[in-house]
């Protein structure tokens, strides 16, 4: 810093703040790029496509919680609508002269159209009355899905074939990879609006509103038409990650817009952190990995996911995001080396500890839910009879022992917390 | 200005102001007309209903009867944001800024709407020079620009009157209405706001509720003294220190306090 600083030179000025204006969206842009490269295998590009529109319905709903002070719990809607939009869309003869690359703005389309009706009676209040409003609106559309048959197709929901489409330069998304990277545009493309979006006047005063809405009210602007204007974007983006879904799936649901999704959206949301913009995105994707990956470990695996979401709201209601930017100005200092040592010794059992105590539940789960005579169970590459009592001994003392030594080294971590937090370089 | 708005009116205009909540009547009937670049003090005991009179003015609460006009217009039926544009702008006894936002993000959000910004979405204010220049002026002139990143929320108590001050008048509002700038300050924190406002509202119309005599006397042109729901006394500052009325009710007792 103190070389820029003494650097008078204008254009080592004005590097610094155009590297990071869009040194982050270069860096996404080219991990997005050779993501694929690196994994090849089909599982791995199917979970970062979920991954990808997790995170662009992600940050289109911190645009309400984080930026705009609303918690709706029945966000799915939007996305679905604009999934099932589409998938009517390409059930249509006209599919075949529109390009698959420009549907999501259909579905993007229909989402803010339903998200203009909703906010028009929605976004009179925040708080409470918003947050049942959204709720029971999400009942009724989800309710709506096995009514209507017709739009949303029953249980069995809207399938459809996205290669239909108009040939986008010869490219006609029949290989998953190809679906990738439109995916990855559309979310560089929402992302980058998104962004944009925090950025202009609307976007600032729904900061305000969230924050205050009186005050802005006594700053000429209506707190109402400000939660509106988020909420429709919202709705915007939303309808995009649902027609991304659908690209992606071929098939829509019920369960695309139901409660249970909507609620997966505010996991997701908080679980990353609503107070920076890049926290959604952090938290979509350790969700999708905890959805996809842990799922293929574990049954138990939403058993985890909750509890790590009950931690996250007691102890880091900043989120994921919140608890890497508590470390910057640590860094600043120049301190973040002070903490080193101390993380090693008090995180490493505390990791044991806690995969010690997951053992525990599996072990149990295993008892009371395995066949009859299957004693078997096979956990961290060990094999072992689940009804021994060897087992139970060793990993009950392996969690004990890690939790006494974590607890014994965290008042370290404490203290070095805060002497990094204080002392002006070490 | 608003195309139906009177340039002879008086800045604010009221006319038999009544409000009651549930029986109580807090407000009795009260006719007020402040003039243009008039420094307007409301005093009064506490409980005689001068923040209640803020609010009814603004429309923070909706008058039982009566009427306020903003330069000859009618103010009936406004909400609050709509009287903000027609160029009134308040402060509020309790500070009401935006405490998560940073101090120069507080004020940038005030000049806004006045700038022509609207609920636009296709303007960056990080782009615009005049926003971020306006930002910065404000800031010098309430001496916050030390405190310019700093979120709001962890000012000292007199820098969070202070910035609400900036907040208040970033609008290029006419009129502004402060409830009590002063209230809970120091000496020297008092002096500072003082001098603060006297220099803000230089050509403006002042309609300010405050309790520290010196403060009032320093700065008002005209005083009104508001006794339970009535003003009392209506007049230039000497005029009211000599009124056997006021003395009786009220300022006599304030007066000796001070001394």
């Amino acid at each position: 810093m103190t070389d820029m600083a003494n650097n008078p030179t204008k254009p080592a000025v004005a590097s610094p703040s155009v590297m990071l204006t869009f040194g982050p969206w270069i860096v996404s842009a080219v991990l997005l790029l050779i993501l694929p490269l690196v994994f090849q295998q089909n599982s791995a590009i199917t979970i970062m496509n979920q991954m990808w529109i997790t995170v662009i319905f992600a940050l289109a709903y911190n645009m309400l919680l984080g930026q705009g002070g609303m918690l709706s719990f029945g966000h799915a809607v939007y996305m679905g609508v604009g999934g099932f939009a589409c998938m009517h869309i390409m059930n249509w003869d006209i599919f075949g002269s529109i390009p698959l690359p420009i549907l999501p703005i259909f579905g993007g389309l229909f989402g803010m159209g339903l998200a203009m009706i909703v906010g028009a009676f929605s976004t009179r209040k925040a708080g409470t009355v918003f947050a049942m409003i959204s709720l029971g609106v999400g009942e009724l559309i989800a309710a709506c899905s096995v009514i209507i048959v017709a739009f949303f197709g029953g249980e069995e929901g809207i399938s459809g074939d996205r290669t239909y489409g108009l040939p986008f330069f010869g490219v006609e998304f029949l290989k998953q990879i190809e679906v990738y990277y439109l995916i990855s545009l559309w979310l560089l493309i929402s992302a980058g609006l998104m962004f944009l979006y925090s950025r202009t006047p609307i976007g600032r005063m729904a900061n305000a509103v969230r924050d205050n809405p009186e005050r802005a009210e006594f700053l000429g602007y209506s707190a109402r038409w400000v939660r509106y204007y988020s909420f429709v974007a919202s709705g915007f983006f939303c309808g995009i990650a649902g027609a991304l879904f659908a690209i992606n799936y071929e098939i829509v649901t019920e369960e695309n817009l139901n409660t249970a999704s909507s609620g997966v959206i505010l996991l997701v949301t908080f679980l990353g952190g609503v107070g920076f913009f890049f926290g959604p995105i952090i938290g979509a994707i350790a969700f999708t990995l905890l959805q996809t990956v842990l799922s293929l470990q574990t049954e138990l695996w939403a058993i985890y996911a909750g509890v790590l979401f009950v931690a996250t709201v007691m102890y880091f209601p900043g989120g994921l995001a919140g608890v890497l930017m508590m470390h910057v100005p640590i860094l600043r200092l120049g301190n973040g080396k002070m903490l080193i040592m101390p993380y090693i010794k008090a995180l490493i059992p505390a990791a044991i500890g806690i995969l010690g105590v997951c053992c525990l539940i599996e072990m149990t789960f295993h008892i009371r839910h395995s066949s009859t005579g299957d004693h078997e169970m096979t956990l961290f590459w060990t094999t072992f009879d689940s009804h021994s009592l060897i087992p139970w001994f060793v990993v009950i003392a392996v969690t004990t022992a890690a939790f006494t030594v974590m607890r014994r080294n965290l008042p370290e971590l404490v203290a070095t917390w805060h002497d990094a937090n204080d002392a002006k370089g070490a | 200005m608003n195309a139906m708005t009177d340039m002879n009116a008086p800045a604010l205009h009221i006319e038999g102001l009544k409000k009651s909540f549930g029986k109580a009547e807090i407000i009795r009937g009260i006719d007020l007309s402040i003039g243009k670049a008039e420094r307007h003090a409301i005093i009064g005991p506490n409980g005689a209903g001068k923040s209640t009179l803020f609010n009814l003015i603004t429309a923070r609460f909706a008058p039982t009867s009566g009427k306020v006009s903003l330069h000859g217009q009618n103010l009936a039926g406004l909400a609050p944001y709509q009287i903000n544009r027609l160029g009134l702008s308040r402060s509020f006894q309790i500070t009401n800024i935006f405490p998560k936002m940073s101090v120069f993000e507080n004020v940038r959000c005030a000049l806004l709407w006045s700038q022509g910004y609207k609920y636009s979405f296709w303007n960056l204010v990080g782009r615009s020079r005049d926003l971020t220049e306006g930002a910065e002026a404000i800031l010098e002139e309430i001496n916050l620009t030390a405190r310019r990143d700093l979120p709001a929320g962890v000012l000292s108590y007199a820098e969070q009157r202070a910035l609400e001050i900036g907040i208040t008048i970033a609008g290029g509002a006419d009129v502004i209405m402060l409830d009590e700038p002063t209230a809970g300050m120091s000496n020297t924190e008092t002096d500072y706001i003082t001098d603060l406002i006297m220099r803000v509202t230089e050509g403006k119309t002042l309609i300010m509720v405050e309790h520290d005599m010196g403060v009032v006397f320093g700065l008002a042109d005209q005083i009104s003294v508001l006794v339970y729901g009535e003003i009392i006394a209506t007049g230039k500052p000497e005029e009211v220190r000599g009124n056997a009325k006021v003395q009786e009710a009220y300022l006599g007792a304030a007066l000796e306090e001070e001394h």
